[in-house]
């Protein structure tokens, strides 16, 4: 995809200066969370230590404030975001490729529900969970998270699925394979990158959701890092920021390398758009 | 994503079997299924009971919520009535339209071309960049945005090494800096999203307009853009339907202040639901950001048609 | 080869599944004679709170072998707090026994039929009796039975650095007997010793319920013909008190004695206040709470180990010094036991065990919390721990509850507006008290309201 034209350097190069100042002002705001980590005396400017010390992450990294609930994190997102997945690939391959008169109005139904506001129905949501009790369950938090990120995982799965040419189908359909069987074996492979966007999508907004399971989960060993990061918040105003910025990067740091080991594992080599040139 | 959806019409299958029994459509439809009954459980049961609740006067404590009584269309008279509505519906939308319409999907669009013609190693510094705002937990986000505007914060560090010396951003710029951190907080979205779309569009396309003597910015406006219009609009109805819903980054940075002057319809929600207690009233402007959302996706639909079956 | 990749993923949803059912629900089991009884408390921020109920808890599973304690400690904001007692109190089956309820939730949360009435149990514990008539009134429902026995309170008072008032030449220690003394004190201190802020009174909507608790109801309750209801419970509009209390704030600000908007629009106000501010000298004085000496403990963020001898504490003097001479504001937590109990008796004997003498007392000292029991109060370690126990002590017969009904957070968010307008100097006093009084009686209704002097 190289620009081999005369102006095509000139080009790379003014783009390559955007990119980086661009790249400088989202870092930006990163860099106070890096340093006031180090800094027994932590306040809200971004200024170097004195001394760089580890000593809040000693005091953060303790089994009852990190471990255990990153773990509960982990469990609760890659649950939902596997659950999401799976059951939006499912709805979103017929969506794509059969037109039936319920189409139209389940995918703007399901792109409306996109914008709900999840935090004011909570309420009924609570009650709904005690009557089928799954109040206190990591599984019934998980089924509802996932259900929560399923509108807009329907909907962006189902535009991935729209990208993948039906030519390619069309062989595996002659070999007279179930349309499940083409959907395993020729699409999903195929939109590997847009798998990849939903599941991070979900497992993103999982791991940072704080009202869902702080209302669903009871016991305190249950909960995950986006509520026990509430700790650190004080009751009468107190914020000890070096701790606050540090776990805040505990907290932070696990998703990162999943974002980057996954974009790694499809971003790469681009299965779609190498489709595409067929 | 592509606005390809012409494979799935044209579907030579689908052309053949047309006239196929209806119980084919029906099988079909069965990998639907989990997904229609999750939703069904999870979340069409508990909006409908909500939407009921913005007709109660129910309310977490207190008599009300032993005996929550059906008081009509009163929450939704009052909430017409009372003075901070019409500033929370203006904030909401300028909130919106800052910095999801315009910031996160410029921004995104903008870093979706410049990494094609960048370099490699450029792209990827600059997507780790983009992408660590947006996996940061929201919590841990709009606490780093908040130390970043402060007065003594990050932003006003760096104007004061150019001579400026900065504002307390979050009392004199309160909206600007709440858009702003949202649109280092959600650009990524649409980042990805364009970069995949920008992908899709076949080079010989552009390639050919370039033999014909057009210039860069002209191909991109006359010919990229018209060719993902189905990403656009998907990712601006996307974008505007999260950025409805965002509260704890505002919360957190300004609480809605100073006095309503950061207070979006979810913060007068939470206010109303959760600080007064009064549930009923809280849903009923839940209802109200529903219809504002309603708007903005039937505006993007009319304009740009995405082909949605 | 990648088309096992959807069924793979199915799998492992079964397989986290699978794991998952098997370890959840396993808390909820209940065996034949024994009883398990939920305990709930907010967890924000407060090691010492945690420490002292699981000490309890131990204490009484000792003494109680046919009794397990189920201990929940809850984290999250104090009103997230709240929104998750309510959902659990709704249903039977996730309504705890005991709850560790704010003396202000109370009275709507018994409307509300989440609690139980003690009365009975009460009437049979012997510690009842050093609880003293205002203490017990402020664990009452407005049905006029009990809900909740207090565990201890706080107060507030006017926070002053003595370093400062040395520069500024102002003798300590310092007890003004009017509002304008204490404004005086400001005055002064503006003049002499220019770099630091001369006072703190909590205004605007930034700082939410402290605005009120820790600022405008410790004028308004020590104003002539001040307070915010009649002694029926009618909310008083109209009233002179409540004028010249917004006066003060007024002066405060327009003066600049105060902190400008920047600091007072800030979601961190009070940790700028406590944690920065006092400890570095910027800031003379502060009307704040009994508790905020938590900020400098050994086990604080930025521990203030001087702070013993650099801050004086006075009470907050009436508006013209008419009796009773101070005012103070207080609030505090009970502990309750929930409606849908099925162990009263276990759950009441829980509470009894928590606030026997000893327990708290600890509390007290542990969680600098101003003692309500009378025996804990006058206890020669609890009066050694700390230098101002007795002080504060002192300001309890003259301390305010605040109306605990649940229109109270309503009301409070418009005193906040009322504040805010005032100290931006967008609206005057007067104006201010009016929008107040048309907000007010839109809340409780006309009924409810009577026009004060």
């Amino acid at each position: 995809m190289s620009l081999s034209s005369p102006s095509g350097r000139g080009v790379r190069l003014t783009s390559n200066a955007v990119l980086l100042l661009i790249a400088l002002t989202f870092i930006a705001p990163l860099v106070w969370l890096v340093l006031a980590s180090l800094n027994s005396t932590a306040s809200l400017s971004a200024e170097l230590p004195g001394t760089p010390t580890l000593d809040n992450f000693a005091q953060v990294l303790t089994p009852a404030l990190s471990f255990v609930p990153l773990w509960n994190s982990f469990l609760i997102s890659a649950g939902s975001a596997l659950i999401t997945v799976v059951v939006a690939i499912l709805a979103a391959y017929p969506l794509s490729r059969f037109k039936t008169r319920f189409n139209k109005p389940f995918l703007y139904g399901v792109l409306f529900a996109t914008g709900l506001p999840i935090t004011a129905m909570m309420v009924p949501v609570y009650s709904l969970f005690v009557r089928i009790g799954l109040v206190d369950s990591l599984l019934g938090t998980i089924f509802f998270m996932a259900t929560s990120s399923l509108p807009i995982a329907i909907w962006m799965t189902k535009n991935f699925v729209d990208g993948v040419p039906t030519s390619l189908e069309e062989a595996a359909w002659m070999d007279g394979a179930s349309s499940m069987r083409t959907l395993r074996s020729v699409v999903v492979p195929l939109m590997r990158p847009g798998i990849a966007v939903v599941f991070i999508y979900v497992f993103i907004h999982s791991w940072g959701n704080f009202f869902v399971p702080f209302v669903l989960l009871l016991s305190p060993e249950k909960q995950p890092a986006s509520v026990s990061i509430y700790t650190f918040f004080g009751e009468n105003g107190a914020i000890a920021y070096g701790q606050l910025a540090a776990y805040s990067l505990v907290y932070s740091i696990p998703v990162l390398v999943l974002y980057v080991i996954i974009s790694r594992g499809v971003g790469g080599s681009s299965a779609l758009a190498g489709a595409v040139k067929g | 994503m592509t606005s390809s959806a012409t494979t799935a019409a044209d579907h030579p299958l689908r052309a053949r079997r047309i006239g196929v029994l209806r119980a084919r459509t029906l099988a079909r439809s069965v990998p639907l299924l989990p997904a229609i009954v999750l939703i069904a459980i999870f979340l069409v049961g508990p909006i409908i009971s909500s939407f009921y609740g913005s007709f109660t006067n129910s309310s977490l404590t207190g008599s009300a919520a032993q005996n929550p009584s059906f008081v009509g269309f009163d929450n939704y008279v009052n909430l017409f009535k009372s003075p901070g509505f019409p500033g929370a519906v203006i904030l909401t939308v300028i909130f919106i339209f800052g910095s999801a319409v315009i910031g996160q999907n410029v921004v995104g669009m903008l870093l979706a071309a410049l990494m094609r013609s960048g370099g490699r190693v450029v792209g990827a510094i600059v997507g780790t960049a983009v992408v660590a705002a947006w996996v940061l937990p929201e919590i841990v986000s709009a606490f780093a945005a908040y130390a970043f505007f402060s007065e003594e914060g990050t932003f006003n560090n760096l104007l004061s090494l150019v001579g400026i010396d900065g504002p307390n951003w979050l009392f004199t710029f309160p909206m600007l800096s709440v858009i702003l951190a949202n649109i280092w907080r959600g650009t990524a979205f649409s980042m990805l999203v364009y970069s995949a779309a920008l992908q899709d569009v076949p080079p010989e396309i552009t390639e050919a307009a370039e033999m014909d003597g057009a210039s860069g910015a002209k191909r991109f406006f006359l010919i990229t853009l018209p060719m993902i219009r189905g990403s656009i609009s998907t990712n601006l109805m996307l974008t505007t339907l999260q950025t409805l819903s965002v509260f704890t980054l505002i919360f957190v940075m300004t609480g809605g202040g100073p006095g309503t002057a950061s207070t979006t319809l979810p913060l007068l929600a939470y206010q109303e639901a959760f600080k007064f207690s009064q549930l009923g009233y809280g849903t009923a402007i839940a209802t109200i950001l529903l219809l504002v959302g309603a708007v903005f996706s039937f505006i993007y639909i009319r304009a740009l048609k995405p082909e949605v079956d | 080869m990648k088309n096992k990749r959807l069924i793979g993923a199915a799998a492992a949803v079964l397989a986290v599944s699978a794991a998952l059912t098997g370890c959840s629900g396993s808390s909820q089991s209940q065996a034949d004679g024994s009883k398990t009884i939920k305990v709930v408390y907010s967890d924000a921020n407060s090691a010492a709170l945690v420490s002292w109920f699981t000490e309890v808890t131990a204490e009484f599973e000792k003494s109680n072998p046919n009794i397990t304690v189920d201990l929940e400690p809850i984290k999250g904001a104090v009103s997230d707090y709240y929104t998750k007692l309510a959902l659990m109190n709704s249903n039977p089956s996730t309504a705890p026994d005991v709850i560790y309820e704010d003396s202000f939730q109370l009275k709507s949360d018994a409307e509300a039929g989440y609690l139980a009435p003690l009365d009975t149990n009460l009437a049979a514990w012997a510690d009842w009796s050093q609880y003293s008539d205002s203490v017990k009134q402020a664990g009452q429902g407005s049905d006029g039975k009990t809900y909740g026995v207090s565990v201890g309170t706080d107060a507030r008072a006017l926070w002053y650095n003595k370093d400062i008032f040395a520069k500024a030449g102002i003798s300590v220690p310092w007890q003004p007997k009017t509002w304008e003394d204490v404004l005086n004190a400001a005055r002064t201190i503006k003049a002499a010793v220019p770099d630091v802020t001369p006072m703190n009174v909590y205004s605007g909507a930034a700082i939410g319920e402290g605005a009120s608790t820790q600022g405008f109801l410790m004028l308004d309750y020590g104003a002539q013909n001040g307070g915010l209801t009649d002694s029926s419970g009618k909310w008083l509009t109209g009233s002179t008190g409540f004028v010249n209390s917004l006066d003060f704030i007024n002066t405060v600000y327009s003066e600049k004695l105060g902190y400008g908007p920047q600091v007072t629009s800030s979601t961190t106000y009070s940790t700028q206040v406590r944690t920065q501010d006092l400890p570095a000298g910027k800031l003379a004085i502060d009307l704040d709470g009994s508790y905020i000496p938590q900020n400098w403990g050994a086990t604080a963020a930025q521990p203030w180990p001087d702070w013993t001898n650099v801050m004086g504490v006075a009470a907050m003097p009436t508006e013209t010094g008419q009796a009773p001479a101070q005012n103070s504001i207080s609030g505090g937590w009970t502990l309750a036991v929930g409606a849908k109990t099925k162990a009263q008796d276990a759950a009441f004997s829980f509470i009894s065990t928590a606030l026997n003498k000893d327990n708290a007392q600890k509390l007290a000292i542990d969680y600098s919390l101003i003692p309500v029991r009378q025996d804990v109060s006058t206890d020669p370690a609890y009066l050694a721990s700390n230098q101002n126990a007795a002080f504060f002590a002192g300001l309890i017969p003259d301390t305010h509850f605040r109306p605990a009904t649940s229109q109270y957070s309503q009301v409070s968010n418009q005193i906040q507006v009322a504040t805010e307008a005032v100290m931006t100097g967008q609206q005057s006093p007067a104006d201010a008290a009016k929008a107040y009084d048309t907000a007010v009686t839109g809340i409780v209704g006309a009924d409810n309201t009577t026009t004060g002097k």
